[in-house]
């Protein structure tokens, strides 16, 4: 399993840039991390390194003696820690220490502050493209309030009154779920927050959204939901992976019409996600690019082509893939496997 | 459609004329239809595009029907294919778009192509009812 031409990491340090490099360089296939060691036993990398399957101990000198480490990462901020590398080191291994490590943690935070930023970035840019269906969704209601309300002005029949009331109380909710919704998506997804996430939920929740982005009309929605299903991460990211993959399966469809289909599975501990359209499919010579920063097939001014740029980005920090098949004039099935989170009915599901 | 009995008396009540008014959303058919009969009009109701063309080939609405009112956001065929639609096939229907979206292009090219007035909702049951009033005055007119 292991070849040769791994780099094999000790992490010395569990605080916050330990933590931080051990997601960040966990991402990465040529390295293995070896280790991770604090003299405390509740620092939180710690525990994330658990999460993670990365092998935890508070023994410093057993960690980097003995696994055939060939670079030592000190952010354990301790000057003392140095000069006990220097002294105590295999041969083999390099050490990054003092100020080269903090250099590398600063590098890590600017990085995930422009992913942040990006993802933010693309999903403002998306939200223009919701007008149409805001105003529709909007002001359908209103219509319906403002029609009822002239009506009631002059109404003499309680019961048609009292009815009516009913009616523009009703409308007046639904109007203000939609900012709801929006405001929810729109914000700035909270940093470090993962929590066991409902996939099926999120799914529905995404559907919701992705209606004000694109024209439902003339398009079949099957839902196969296995109970369930839960994974790990940030749920303002998982919402805007799905939110991202429906819009573009529906505008795929737009001209013809077609099904959506949304199946969600367990299967040998982990957690599937399919969503497939029956639309234009992607040219087999594009498909390379598609996650790839600005690639867009759509017109000037429609697409940011960071959309599914971001959405593998997000799908890799929660330690899932991602895979596309599609035919043209068949259809598209993008397919995200995740490790599932826990067995249902156990913890809280956001 | 049984108790009509002419183009101008429906069920022993002087009728203003016969509108069409056609959205998805039954809450909208049930609100303009509320808005008009208070003025005298008959309203027939069609919930998209390929219903209103349906409702306008039966019987003798192709004939007695005096205003469509149409949105424009609406499965099957869309407002606007329903506006080329009747536009071409029944050009002297006057049609008055009543849509959530409020856009300067699509209103422009409505009205180049005919249509007798653009509608943003939410509307106003008066503003709404003078469109119509207008609108068959204006084919009265066009008749002469």
């Amino acid at each position: 399993m292991e070849s040769s031409d791994h780099t094999k990491i000790a992490i010395l340090g569990a605080g916050r840039g330990g933590r931080a490099l051990l997601d960040l360089l966990h991402q990465i296939p040529s390295i293995e991390i070896v280790g991770i060691a604090d003299r405390d036993p509740a620092a939180p990398g710690l525990q994330r390194a658990r999460e993670l399957q990365v092998p935890v101990t508070t023994n410093m000198p057993d960690l980097i003696s003995n696994h055939g480490v060939s670079l030592i990462m000190d952010v354990t901020g301790d000057p003392e820690m140095e000069t006990y590398l220097h002294a105590h080191k295999p041969p083999t291994a390099d050490i990054l220490s003092g100020s080269a490590s903090r250099l590398l943690w600063e590098l890590v935070q600017h990085e995930s502050r422009l992913e942040a930023e990006l993802l933010q970035s693309e999903k403002l840019a998306g939200i223009g493209s919701f007008a149409a269906g805001i105003a529709h969704d909007m002001n359908n209601p209103l219509q319906l309030i403002l029609g009822l309300a002239e009506n009631l002005a002059e109404e003499r029949d309680l019961t048609v009154v009292h009815e009516q009331a009913r009616d523009i109380i009703e409308a007046a909710k639904q109007t203000s779920a939609i900012c709801r919704d929006l405001t929810r998506y729109s914000r700035r997804a909270s940093p470090h927050e993962d929590v066991l996430v409902s996939v099926n939920g999120k799914l529905d929740e995404a559907l919701k959204i992705a209606r004000y982005a694109s024209k439902f009309h003339d398009i079949e929605m099957l839902k196969h939901y296995q109970p369930g299903v839960a994974v790990k991460g940030n749920p303002d990211e998982l919402l805007h992976v799905l939110v991202n993959l429906i819009t573009n399966a529906v505008h795929a469809m737009e001209r013809v019409g077609g099904t959506l289909t949304l199946e969600t599975r367990l299967l040998d501990g982990q957690a599937g996600v399919r969503i497939s359209d029956t639309g234009c499919g992607i040219a087999p010579d594009k498909i390379p690019q598609i996650f790839e920063p600005f690639f867009t097939t759509k017109d000037p001014g429609k697409g940011t082509g960071l959309g599914l740029y971001n959405v593998k980005t997000i799908v890799n920090k929660m330690r899932g893939t991602i895979a596309v098949d599609s035919q043209i004039d068949k259809g598209t099935t993008f397919t995200l496997t995740f490790p599932n989170a826990e067995p249902a009915g156990q913890g809280r599901l956001s | 459609m049984d108790e009509f009995k002419s183009g101008f008396f429906v069920g022993g009540e002087a009728c203003e004329g016969r509108v069409l008014v056609v959205d998805d959303e039954p809450d909208i058919r049930k609100v303009v239809k509320m808005t008009l009969q208070k003025a005298g009009y008959e309203v027939l109701e069609a919930e998209n595009g390929e219903k209103a063309i349906e409702v306008i080939n039966s019987g003798e609405n192709r004939l007695l029907l005096d205003v469509v009112i149409c949105d424009i956001r609406m499965p099957k065929i869309n407002g606007a294919e329903a506006v080329a639609y009747f536009r071409s096939n029944y050009p002297r229907v006057p049609l008055i778009v009543l849509t959530g979206f409020p856009d300067a292009d699509m209103a422009t090219s409505f009205l180049r192509q005919g249509v007798v007035d653009y509608l943003v909702k939410p509307v106003e049951g008066e503003k709404l009812r003078s469109a119509v009033a207008r609108a068959i005055e204006q084919r009265e007119l066009a008749r002469l």
